[in-house]
């Protein structure tokens, strides 16, 4: 080869070298960017996690039994008690089915 | 070209400008220098590069790698902390009975802080300390940390970040919640400030519960954001743990307990719920109680559990026990009859007596009406080891597997140490002592076909295997005489509950107090209920009743009709006794829906 031709590719891959240094740096400045971004997306995940059990908590405290029946007395309701309960006896077809599918649970 | 410069700039310096010398055109320039003088300069040149060719590859590649990294890393790389959260807390049906959320440990290095007057109030209001007592924290001398309020929730520790105080810090820590608070606080315990298990369930359990927290390596940049991992350890967060305690049941349990330790003036009071089919304990009720979200108010008199961790002597519970194994062994059947005239009995040099005498009695009377005569004569039939064998079997004497901290034994001592008068009284429950627990878990034998299941208290997803302790016939015989102590003639018919057969046995016992007997009682009643196909098993003990008689049937009793009722109906539990009528509105049918 010529000593032209030598130079001419020296130049191209000289070029090519320099291309590729910066699509390094933007590829890893773009790699930093979406770790952030990803960062900031587990971040609010955690904060999400934590406020659906503080929620959790809540409804805990606002269902928890003896909550509902103080409400429920200051209502003027009263508990259930067996003396105050009616059984109602089904005809037999219809009996024998809810229990079926109950009994498969 | 040097020539040619001057030559160029002539004719443009004469453009009105004043005549001047071009700077190149200065005879200086024409001096010829040596030529070596510009060949050293560019040697010279050549040797500064080569060396700083030579610093650049040693500083890449060369020998003190190592120290650079080091220092690069100390000023971009950080390790952080990953906590690890403790595990919930819930009861079967996945109500949270415990859970942790992030708050903060509000702390100050005192000599740092600078704190106007209006901001040591603004302080004290939301740190909720009074005032006084904050300037105090700030302003000790000796210290040079710290904590002014620890287990801050999140938005009140971010208010006091906003202030942008000196010297007032905040780290992260958890903070605990029991959203049902005294309720099942025995069971579930408590943690301390660092949130680790102190008592109950969170003690028992604290290994799954804690997890154990994570680090990472990141590498930070300018801002600060992280940009990078270098390394990750996973945290392992705390495992959930589902009990098998049912919610609705334990408030049933709690608040009838609580009532009648309330309308007797009693000290205290224990009451427990187990699944007869699976051995889950589903109420575990004690009062006095705590606030395990107050942790200020904590006092052992207050948490101690004592279902598991106090014995006491049972008196007439135990009193089907002797008989079962008389039943079992085929010394007697339940029509056997047994003269317990006058109604007391004298052994060696001591004398026992019932309550009322009876006369003649069957044994299924003897266990209605609670006859210590007839359960002496009974027990006493018996070998020693027999009896013995038969309370050891049942799990007197013995700590119950739960895993519980604290639970207790009981004291039954060897056969061969009793005299006939102690075979006689440890019989109706005196000179042996058992926990609540104990008592309820010895009536799985009747509930069930006469085989045992071990107890738990974490929700099981299997079945329970059960060890045959007594022949099924003669479970099905005391499941019979234990329900004829609830009819109108036995012994607790307050322990009744409408729309469902129920069967059980009172106890009132003296307590013992330093070796003797004194006039304070404990009133209990163990039952199991319905009776065609036991579910629940209920144990109640009521400490010192002072008001309203302290007799069982009288004390404990109602407290096991009112928490059967409640979980028969919780647990939507078919009715096994037609109901009274009821005055109401017009019915379409009524009766039984078996």
């Amino acid at each position: 080869m010529s000593r032209g031709a030598w130079g001419l590719l020296a130049f191209v891959a000289g070029a090519l070298l320099f291309a590729s240094a910066l699509s390094l740096v933007s590829a890893q400045h773009r790699a930093r960017s979406l770790f952030v971004d990803l960062e900031r997306a587990q971040a609010e995940a955690r904060n999400r996690d934590v406020e659906w059990n503080r929620l959790r908590i809540e409804l805990a405290r606002a269902a928890q039994p003896a909550y509902v029946e103080q409400a429920a007395r200051q209502l003027g309701l009263r508990p259930v008690d067996t003396a105050r309960t009616v059984p109602a006896v089904l005809p037999a077809p219809e009996l024998a089915a809810p229990a079926a599918a109950g009994g498969a649970q | 070209m040097k020539r040619s410069a001057p030559a160029r700039s002539a004719p443009r310096a004469g453009h009105g400008r004043p005549e001047r010398m071009a700077f190149n055109a200065s005879p200086l320039l024409a001096v010829k220098l040596p030529a070596w003088r510009s060949r050293l300069l560019l040697f010279a040149l050549f040797c500064g590069f080569i060396a700083l060719l030579g610093r650049a590859l040693y500083l890449q590649g060369g020998v003190n790698t190592e120290f650079l990294q080091r220092q690069g890393e100390a000023r971009y790389a950080r390790t952080l902390d990953i906590p690890a959260t403790r595990g919930r807390v819930t009861d079967r049906n996945g109500v949270v009975l415990a859970s942790s959320v992030p708050a903060k440990a509000v702390w100050a290095i005192p000599e740092d802080v600078e704190i106007t007057p209006e901001q040591t109030r603004e302080l004290a209001r939301l740190l909720d300390l009074p005032a006084p007592e904050l300037k105090r924290r700030l302003t000790a001398e000796d210290k040079s940390f710290v904590y002014l309020r620890r287990q801050v929730d999140a938005e009140v520790a971010d208010k006091i970040a906003a202030m942008k105080l000196p010297g007032v810090h905040d780290s992260r820590e958890f903070k605990r919640h029991y959203p049902e608070g005294p309720t099942s606080a025995h069971v579930i315990g408590f943690t301390n400030v660092e949130d680790r298990g102190q008592e109950g369930i969170e003690l028992a359990h604290e290994r799954e519960l804690a997890g154990r927290a994570g680090s990472r390596r990141v590498i930070k940049d300018r801002l600060g954001r992280v940009v990078d991992d270098a390394w990750l350890r996973e945290p392992l967060d705390g495992r959930d743990l589902s009990l098998s305690i049912d919610s609705r049941v334990q408030h049933i349990a709690y608040s009838a307990l609580r009532a009648a330790v309330e309308k007797h003036s009693a000290k205290a009071g224990a009451a427990v719920v187990v699944d007869v089919r699976t051995g889950e304990i589903l109420a575990l009720a004690n009062w006095p109680t705590y606030d395990p979200n107050q942790r200020a108010r904590f006092a052992p008199e207050l948490t101690r559990n004592r279902v598991l961790t106090d014995t006491f002597e049972p008196g007439s519970t135990l009193k089907p026990f002797a008989v079962a194994a008389s039943l079992d062994a085929g010394r007697i059947r339940p029509d056997t009859r047994i003269q317990t005239a006058p109604g007391r009995m004298t052994i060696g040099d001591r004398t026992i007596g019932d309550a009322h005498p009876h006369g003649i009695l069957s044994v299924a009377e003897v266990v209605a009406k609670s006859s210590n005569v007839g359960t002496a004569k009974i027990a006493l039939d018996l070998p020693a080891q027999t009896l013995w064998d038969a309370y050891t079997q049942v799990g007197f004497g013995q700590a119950p597997q739960l895993g519980f901290p604290g639970a207790v034994a009981g004291r039954l001592r060897p056969a061969r140490t009793w005299r006939p008068i102690e075979q006689a009284t440890i019989s109706y429950g005196h000179g042996i002592s058992v926990s609540l627990i104990q008592l309820a878990r010895a009536y799985t034998v009747f509930a069930r076909d006469g085989d045992m299941v071990p107890l738990s208290l974490v929700k099981s997803h299997e079945p329970a295997l059960g060890v045959q302790v007594l022949k099924p016939e003669t479970a099905r015989a005391m499941r019979k005489m234990l329900e004829m102590a609830t009819s109108p003639e036995g012994t607790a018919p307050q322990a009744r509950v409408p729309g469902y057969r129920v069967a059980g046995k009172t106890g009132t016992a003296l307590k013992l107090r330093n070796g003797h007997y004194v006039k304070e009682y404990i009133a209990s009643f163990v039952g199991f209920a319905p009776v065609s196909d036991p579910r629940v098993v209920v144990a109640v003990m009521i400490d010192e009743p002072r008001a309203g008689g302290y007799y069982g049937g009288v004390v404990a009793a109602p407290v096991f009709g009112q928490v059967v009722a409640g979980t028969m109906r919780t647990l939507q539990i078919d009715p096994d006794a037609p109901l009274a009528p009821v005055k109401g509105p017009p019915l379409i049918a009524m009766g039984s829906a078996r």
